[in-house]
């Protein structure tokens, strides 16, 4: 049998690409959530036929292997309409599942190195080169940040603020520098470029490792012991891709709900106050994929909103492992946007549904989607950070 | 079917468009592809459009289109049925039922039976019994929860309530079909009245059963759209019961007493080694010590006291086997197996669920057959050779149907596909020619297996077969390639 010369991909690629060859029967497990039996996967749920769930998908990167596939223009669409929600890896229950967005990701840059990528996606890669961040923002190196809230060079803490809270979900970014101050927490900013999750995400890795060299750089000159993002996608790529990619962070990564339960653990920290502080009582709670599916970060949200004293927790059907992406990630919110809102659609009417008022993430990227769907709906839901709501509850 | 002309394929494109609307048509290579093969052997077919239904009218529309242009229909649910049956042999239009035609159309609680669309799964049948139905229950197979309930019954299929009540092709109340010119007709209790009913489809008899023209065909005579199956009523208690057996005989006797019994409501064998696949042992070997089979036993019962009875009496087989035999059959609790196996196993159980040894690889492969219960004994040692003369694990997979009238043979292979396959389909021909030289009748066979079977067959058998196909779709369009014709 003949294959494909991939040798031309980054390691990590090649190595889940021939994972496709000797993995999959095709069971059609990965479409659902595994015993709840709900429909979790917005690709084949949008695209229905069987190229657009992860098993076609398989199946695509193994007859591109085997030359029984063409490059084509229209291959790029069932490889590029997915918002890698890694829901498929938590409903599969063969040895491949938790590499099947690693498999995604690698048939991604099989096709950017072989036919280029996508056109609205291959932009992200371009503003990146230009501006050190994907929305096209001039760079900002956060020296007016530090300045306003007289941080200091060097800090047992690094706040990662991440492109989508820097140029687009300030009030997110603010909060948490809200947040770390009243918890009294040594912390810093640093400047950062971007995590590279975007480019990752679409299988464009040139930029990638220099990136990734970058902010490690930068946060080791602060001398910091921890890194904490409130952005899932910033940490599900410090957490995971950076030793994928070959760069060591060299220090703990958390999420802003890790480092916040944390520190409202310690004795003599403040308690947070009734409702919230700003009424929000009834909420439900999107989980984002990069903290869920992909780390399986489920609790620590939840418990933070259960230490908001008369906050009530309400949750979606579709929860934890068999929860419904927001539809922004994996390059589909450039990509496909319109796409991108009537996934998020389908999840502000699940959180409608609940009865609550606010609808709580912890994503910025999540937040800009899911507002963008809520105000096109038109419901009423608050679409809130977490973190927005602990800097009002302190 | 000859290969389609630009223009004729443009023109059928069109068409299908007007159909279905063209975001549920494709004719893109890369969409087509995932359908050209499954996890067997079996030669892959690319076909040439794949259209995704919603309505019965629309079924009956690509229906009459396909006889009209000679173009092929493929029926298509999960593709999960390990015998190539939803390969497109001689390409065509694939219709995939499991996208948008998945309705449960209704449930009818004293009757006790289920009306499905044809895409309906498993998994999508338990949650809505379990959500909306609680005393009833269906059965599940020894497959992902994502496989088709209407195409396991449609081709008879086993359950995990096998031993009481047999295949679920005798559980069909009815259907309604798309014959090959378009006509669509109800078959079963459910012919009754002129427009489709839903509180009239409690039986199959006593009318001439038409439903044998459809069951077991492979989609070869029309196109099911409806599919009413029986429920059954749950029970308070549901457990299991796990035995060990030592000896290709004693497990073979004891499957066979166990069924005779009639107080479980299934019973399967599985080689020993399968049961190290399910705790992570990719390719395990027997230790000469170690028993030859794991059994699991499923029962339900009323009553605690109910459940103590049946108990005894499934004791008392396991003792009557090791007095003849010299105590080589063991019974204990599920969950104390389990904990001492590790929990993969308890995927065996919990079904419809996902049996992690079969989706180890990128290929799965079998001969499964209807057997003579008595000859059990005998394939399963046969079978043993076979897997080590392969070097492929050992995989038996048997049941006792309907309390001993038959029972079930099957001999399994997980393997790698591009590496394996030509091996494993040596293996394969070996048990096709073991099961049929002992009396077994492969099931959701592949083409190449009812090749070789019809060497074995009445020939008037063949001829009949071949009339009432010729009768049922004699434009050829209706799955061709199966069965050879």
């Amino acid at each position: 049998m003949e294959f494909a010369d991939i040798s031309g991909l980054s390691q990590p690629s090649q190595e889940a690409l021939k994972l496709v060859l000797d993995r999959c029967i095709k069971c059609n497990t990965c479409k659902y959530a595994y015993k709840e039996f709900t429909p979790t996967c917005p690709s084949g749920e949008s695209f229905k036929f069987e190229s657009y769930w992860a098993s076609g998908r398989i199946r695509i990167a193994r007859g591109l292997l085997t030359k029984r596939l063409e490059w084509t223009e229209d291959i790029l669409h069932p490889i590029f309409a997915c918002t890698t929600c890694g829901a498929c890896k938590d409903s599969c229950q063969a040895p491949q599942k938790d590499r099947i967005v690693d498999i995604i990701e690698a048939l991604r840059e099989f096709a950017v190195k072989s036919v280029g990528a996508p056109a609205r996606q291959a932009r992200l890669d371009q503003l990146v080169v230009e501006h050190h961040n994907p929305y096209g923002n001039a760079h900002s190196d956060n020296a007016d940040i530090r300045a306003k809230y007289h941080l200091k060079p060097t800090a047992s803490v690094v706040y990662f603020i991440g492109c989508t809270s820097n140029y687009r979900q300030q009030r997110l970014r603010d909060a948490t520098l809200s947040v770390l101050q009243k918890l009294g927490v040594d912390f810093t900013v640093v400047d950062e470029r971007c995590c590279g999750s975007p480019l990752i995400r679409t299988g464009q890795l040139d930029l990638v490792p220099g990136l990734m060299r970058h902010n490690v750089g930068e946060i080791a000159k602060t001398g910091a012991k921890i890194v904490v993002t409130s952005c899932a996608g910033c940490y599900r790529t410090m957490k995971q891709d950076f030793a994928k990619y070959g760069v060591g962070i060299g220090v703990e990564v958390l999420h802003t709900t890790e480092l916040i339960n944390r520190e409202l653990g310690k004795a003599g920290t403040k308690r947070l106050q009734q409702g919230g502080g700003a009424g929000a009582t009834t909420v439900t709670y999107h989980d984002p994929c990069h903290l869920g599916h992909h780390i399986g970060l489920f609790e620590p949200p939840r418990d933070l909103l259960a230490r908001i004293p008369g906050v009530e927790l309400v949750e979606m059907p579709r929860n934890r492992t068999a929860s419904w992406c927001c539809g922004a990630g994996g390059g589909v919110k450039i990509g496909y946007p319109d796409w991108a809102l009537r996934v998020a659609g389908e999840r502000v009417e699940e959180a409608r549904r609940t009865g609550a008022g606010t609808l709580v993430s912890t994503c910025p990227f999540c937040k800009t989607n899911l507002s963008d769907a809520n105000a096109q709906a038109g419901t009423g839901l608050d679409v809130v950070d977490l973190v927005e709501l602990i800097d009002r509850a302190l | 079917m000859e290969k389609l002309t630009d223009r004729k394929r443009s023109e059928i494109k069109g068409r299908l468009e007007g159909i279905f609307g063209p975001e549920n048509v494709t004719d893109k290579v890369h969409d087509l592809f995932p359908y050209s093969y499954d996890a067997t052997e079996c030669e892959p077919h690319m076909p040439d459009f794949v259209v995704l239904p919603e309505y019965v009218d629309q079924v009956v529309a690509v229906v009459k289109l396909a006889s009209e242009s000679g173009v092929p229909l493929v029926p298509y649910i999960s593709g999960n049925n390990i015998g190539g049956l939803t390969i497109p042999e001689r390409g065509g239009i694939v219709v995939d039922f499991s996208k948008r035609m998945n309705r449960i159309l209704h449930v009818h609680e004293s009757h006790m039976y289920a009306i499905l669309e044809p895409g309906v799964t498993f998994g999508q049948l338990k949650k809505h019994l379990d959500d909306h139905h609680p005393g009833l229950r269906y059965s599940y197979p020894f497959a992902p929860p994502f496989s088709g309930a209407v195409g396991n019954a449609m081709l008879s299929g086993m359950n995990n309530m096998s031993c009481a009540h047999g295949s679920m092709g005798d559980w069909i109340n009815g259907v309604e079909v798309v014959l090959h010119d378009g006509t669509v007709a109800r078959v079963g209790s459910c012919f009754l009245g002129k427009e489709f009913r839903p509180d009239n489809w409690h039986s199959r008899y006593p009318m001439p059963d038409l439903l044998g023209m459809f069951v077991n065909w492979q989609g070869m005579t029309g196109i099911v759209t409806k599919c009413a199956v029986q429920l059954w009523p749950r029970r308070p208690i549901e457990t299991a019961y796990v035995g060990i057996a030592y000896g290709f005989e004693t497990t073979a006797e004891l499957m066979r007493e166990l069924g005779r019994a009639e107080v479980i409501d299934d019973i399967s064998a599985v080689s020993v080694e399968v049961a190290k696949m399910s705790v992570g042992i990719p390719t395990p070997i027997k230790i000469p010590e170690e028993p030859d089979f794991a059994l699991l036993v499923p029962v339900s019962a009323l009553t605690r006291k109910h459940l103590e009875a049946k108990y005894e009496i499934i004791q008392d087989v396991f003792a009557k086997v090791n007095r003849k035999h010299g105590n080589k059959t063991f019974i204990t609790k599920f969950d104390t197996f389990a904990s001492l196996v590790g929990e993969g196993v308890r995927a065996f159980y919990d079904l419809p669920g996902v049996v992690t040894p079969l989706v180890e690889y990128s290929g799965l492969t079998w001969f499964g057959s209807y057997a003579p219960p008595e000859h059990l004994g005998t394939l399963f040692e046969k079978a043993n050779a076979i897997f080590h003369k392969y070097n492929f694990p050992a995989f038996v997979y048997s049941k006792i149907m309907k309390s001993g009238h038959y029972g079930i043979f099957r001999s399994i292979i997980r393997y790698k596909k591009d590496s394996e396959e030509d091996r494993a389909h040596r293996a394969m021909e070996e048990f096709f020619d073991l099961g049929v030289e002992h009396g077994c009748i492969p099931y959701k066979a592949p083409v190449w297996m009812c090749e070789r079977l019809k060497e074995h067959i009445d020939p008037n058998w063949l001829e009949l077969f071949k009339r009432v196909k010729g009768l049922m779709d004699p434009k050829g369009i209706l799955n061709p390639g199966r069965w050879g014709v």
